[in-house]
């Protein structure tokens, strides 16, 4: 970094830190929009697109960086708390979120996804500002080949959840790729299993499913019970104490944080790849070389700082092809792409000559944006946390009222606030019956995307299968892919054998 | 003296008929006077942040002013565009407060190849925002920097070729010129035009073609080679020639038109309610501030040519028949 792009970051800094009265209160916006099943800071930016045009330039983009940055966090809150993922992004959060809020401790559970978003945030901003021309290029390398290796990083997670049983672990996540399947073809356009329903032809709307299988499901459960939490968790007064545990847990796996949001980072600078997937991936690389696999999904923090970290990854890891190539690598970047462009920005490699304070002003945004946001909602944990003790008979019709509206607000069809409540059902009886919702959940989210990666290379190489090993890149994932599988069940083996030495 | 009835039955029946059918149009004729007394509702059918959703909100921006009343959209992607037209035809209230804004080229194209639920003269498009030929344009670091490496490299290989979507003008100007010239393409859909830049920019297709509105926007990280249709914006499309005059060919433009689109039956019922909307149009093509916020959008200003009712419908038409001519190639039939 040379002297003039160092005294640039250095007055782009503060003159960040100087539109505090913007960025405060759009953290506080941005949780809101983050944590309604539904909205998400794209939606919210275009709805209030007339105000950030009218914003003068910097104003604007401190304001869409902010809300991003808290929208992306604000997700993880009800996902923690109710079991109701806001966005797609956050819909690995609650595999381990909720059972720890479940356990009584929703406070630490909220104080470690805090933790980790800020610090897994923060510290991808600053790698994807130190190394941006380098990470730009990771587009140039990831084509579609690659990313089915990718997709199916994540989508092996259904196996590591048919562990427990895996029969039914494997029909549940074949449930959920049946599921995803159905909508249009990415090639001809030609609609499949939409049962003639117009509002299919764009395959299954994510917020309903998500909302349906995770919180409606929970709902229907929760209203057997007197409070979401158990018996041997009763709630207790707010308390700085257990903020200070969450902060503590999260501390400790600094390096769990830094790696898992670095993968965030990675997938987020693919254009067309975003926080679902990397939530999942990260959670399945996690469980993977984690000493204690079978913690997973029982309220382990490691599992609920894997989504976390890497979905703020995401959220820096957007911009840089956005900056650097002109290209957004998300919704979110592609609407801030067009307000810039009305301010008369020009993104793109010519960027950084002509208007360097616009690109690092981005990034400088995203880092405070960040360090306000560890100061100012960390301590709300010990309030947010109490929502758990909310007797379920006005806790559960709350949830389903609130879930089926954010299955109506994207698209504003009365026939997904049906989906959501059908997917209610179907997550009742799969919990009902020892099916992982999970699973399900996964073959809805990354099935479609893997689909469409696996058709346009089988379409690039006029149907040769063989297509899937053409590439260097792609053939050292297959190997790490396969290396994943492997070790965890060789280190579990060995785990097993050294327990069982002592007993002889 | 026998009175003479001031009102016969067959007056007061007259007079009854007069003044209900008074009293019913009355309103009509009031809502007439103040239309519009709400914000449009506008569907569109491709993704938000690109080249469609410049565009409209360039002209709204402009129009609304002369309105009085906002346009919200509301953006349907997915299945080429097919589920926006859908919605719009299936579930948006056809009273004039609800309007459409395609892309008519890629857009017709769908219908030839697969027909809609609806009947496709239920709708029409009444105001072209812009126009601008479709073009062949390859990343900034591809390997292939000009036509001749393009085509040399195309006969020793099938070169993979990003299309915004099979059903698009672009792709038929790429087919028209592999015919011409006897080479193989493979058209790779890429979802849009964001996905069509991206797939030339980081390698994952050979080169891509799409209209040159949105491939301009995405500035230096393209280069474009040919164009289908004229070049009227010479340097923004790096000086690239037309493809009739590079190769001897007679191909008609292959355009990407965005236009506003309306029920017919809004049309028919509403006849006062579509004055305003055309009039007005056509007055804020006028308008100087217009052209400041196309340009401000880095839209092309010779790009930005007012056509009505007639001219979008023959383009309309055209498009069909372009699409039926290559329906097997474009729809894998």
């Amino acid at each position: 970094m040379d002297s003039s792009t160092a005294s640039i970051l250095t007055e782009v800094f503060f003159e960040t830190l100087g539109y505090w009265y913007i960025i405060i209160p759009t953290i506080f916006l941005g949780l809101i929009v983050g944590g309604i099943p539904g909205f998400s800071a794209a939606n919210t930016i275009i709805i209030l697109m007339p105000l950030t045009l009218a914003l003068d330039l910097q104003s604007g983009l401190v304001f869409m960086i902010s809300l991003y940055c808290a929208a992306r966090m604000g997700a993880g809150i009800p996902a923690i708390l109710v079991n109701i993922p806001g966005t797609a992004g956050a819909a690995a959060t609650p595999l381990d979120g909720y059972p720890m809020a479940k356990q009584g401790k929703g406070q630490q559970a909220l104080a470690i996804s805090f933790v980790a978003s800020c610090i897994g945030g923060l510290l991808t901003t600053i790698i994807a500002l130190a190394a941006m021309p380098i990470l730009a290029r990771v587009g140039f390398y990831m084509h579609s080949v690659e990313m089915i290796v990718v997709m199916l990083f994540g989508i092996s997670l259904i196996a590591s959840i048919a562990a427990q049983d895996m029969v039914k672990g494997l029909i549940a996540g074949f449930l959920g790729l049946m599921i995803g399947s159905i909508g249009t073809d990415v090639v001809y356009a030609t609609p499949r299993g939409t049962f003639g329903f117009l509002e299919l032809y764009d395959g299954v709307p994510l917020i309903p499913a998500l909302v349906g299988l995770f919180a409606v499901s929970e709902a229907f459960v929760i209203i057997e019970k007197r409070v979401i939490v158990n018996h041997d968790g009763e709630p207790k007064a707010p308390n700085w104490h257990d903020t200070f545990e969450g902060v503590s847990i999260a501390l400790k796996r600094w390096v769990h944080i830094v790696w898992t949001s670095i993968i965030g980072l990675v997938i987020g600078v693919i254009p067309g790849a975003g926080a679902s997937i990397a939530s999942f991936v990260a959670y399945q690389q996690s469980r993977s070389f984690s000493k204690t696999p079978e913690k997973y999904g029982t309220g382990h923090p490691e599992g609920l700082i894997a989504p976390e970290s890497a979905n703020n990854g995401v959220t820096s890891g957007t911009l840089v092809p956005l900056l650097v190539l002109g290209i957004p690598g998300g919704a979110t970047a592609a609407i801030m792409l067009v307000v810039m462009q009305f301010h008369g920005v020009s993104f793109g490699p010519s960027l950084f000559e002509n208007q360097p304070k616009v690109g690092y002003g981005m990034f400088m945004a995203m880092a405070v944006s960040y360090v306000f946001m560890f100061l100012t909602i960390l301590p709300l944990s010990r309030y947010m946390s109490h929502v758990t003790t909310i007797p379920t008979i006005y806790l559960a019709p709350m949830i389903i009222s609130f879930t089926l509206v954010g299955g109506f607000v994207p698209r504003e069809y009365m026939f997904d606030m049906y989906l959501a409540l059908a997917f209610g059902v179907l997550g009742y009886i799969a919990r009902r019956t020892g099916y992982h919702v999970a699973a399900i959940l996964i073959g809805v989210i990354l099935g479609p995307l893997l689909e469409k990666y696996f058709l346009w290379s089988l379409k690039k190489s006029d149907g040769d299968i063989m297509v899937l090993f053409s590439s260097t890149l792609g053939n050292i994932l297959w190997v790490a892919f396969a290396l994943s599988i492997i070790l965890p069940m060789v280190f579990s083996m060995r785990r097993k054998r050294k327990l069982e030495v002592p007993a002889e | 003296m026998s009175m003479k009835p001031m009102i016969t039955r067959r007056t007061l029946l007259g007079t009854g008929a007069a003044a209900a059918t008074m009293t019913l149009a009355t309103p009509g004729l009031l809502r007439a006077n103040t239309f519009p007394e709400r914000n449009f509702n506008v569907y569109i059918p491709t993704a938000e942040g690109g080249g469609a959703d410049r565009n409209f909100r360039a002209f709204s921006s402009v129009w609304k002013t002369r309105l009085g009343v906002e346009f919200e959209p509301s953006f349907y992607p997915g299945a080429s565009g097919r589920v926006g037209y859908e919605i719009y035809m299936g579930k948006a209230e056809p009273d004039a407060y609800n309007l459409l804004f395609g892309n008519i080229g890629p857009e017709v194209l769908n219908w030839a190849m697969q027909a809609p639920s609806f009947d496709i003269n239920d709708y029409i498009y009444f105001g072209q925002v812009d126009k601008d030929p479709c073009c062949l344009f390859v990343g900034a670091e591809s390997p292939l920097q000009t036509m001749d490496d393009i085509i040399a490299a195309a006969k020793t290989r099938k070169l993979n070729v990003g299309t915004s979507r099979m059903a698009h003008p672009a792709s038929i100007g790429l087919l028209a010129l592999g015919d011409k010239l006897g080479l193989d393409f493979n058209l790779i859909p890429l979802q849009g035009g964001k996905g069509t830049v991206a797939g030339a920019v980081t390698g994952e297709v050979d080169f891509s073609v799409l209209t040159s509105g949105s491939v301009i926007a995405a500035g230096d990280a393209v280069k474009t080679l040919l164009v289908f249709g004229n070049n009227i914006v010479g340097e923004a499309l790096d000086n690239a020639p037309s493809i009739n005059d590079a190769y001897d060919m007679d191909l008609p433009e292959m355009l990407s038109t965005r236009a506003f689109g309306i029920h017919k039956k809004a049309v028919d019922d509403y006849p006062d309610r579509f004055e305003v909307l055309t009039r007005t149009f056509k007055e804020t093509h006028e308008d100087p501030a217009l052209m400041e916020a196309y340009i401000a959008s880095k839209g092309q200003p010779e790009y930005l040519v007012y056509a009505g009712v007639e001219e979008c419908e023959a383009e309309k038409a055209a498009m069909l028949e372009l699409g039926a001519r290559y329906k097997s190639l474009l729809s894998g039939a």
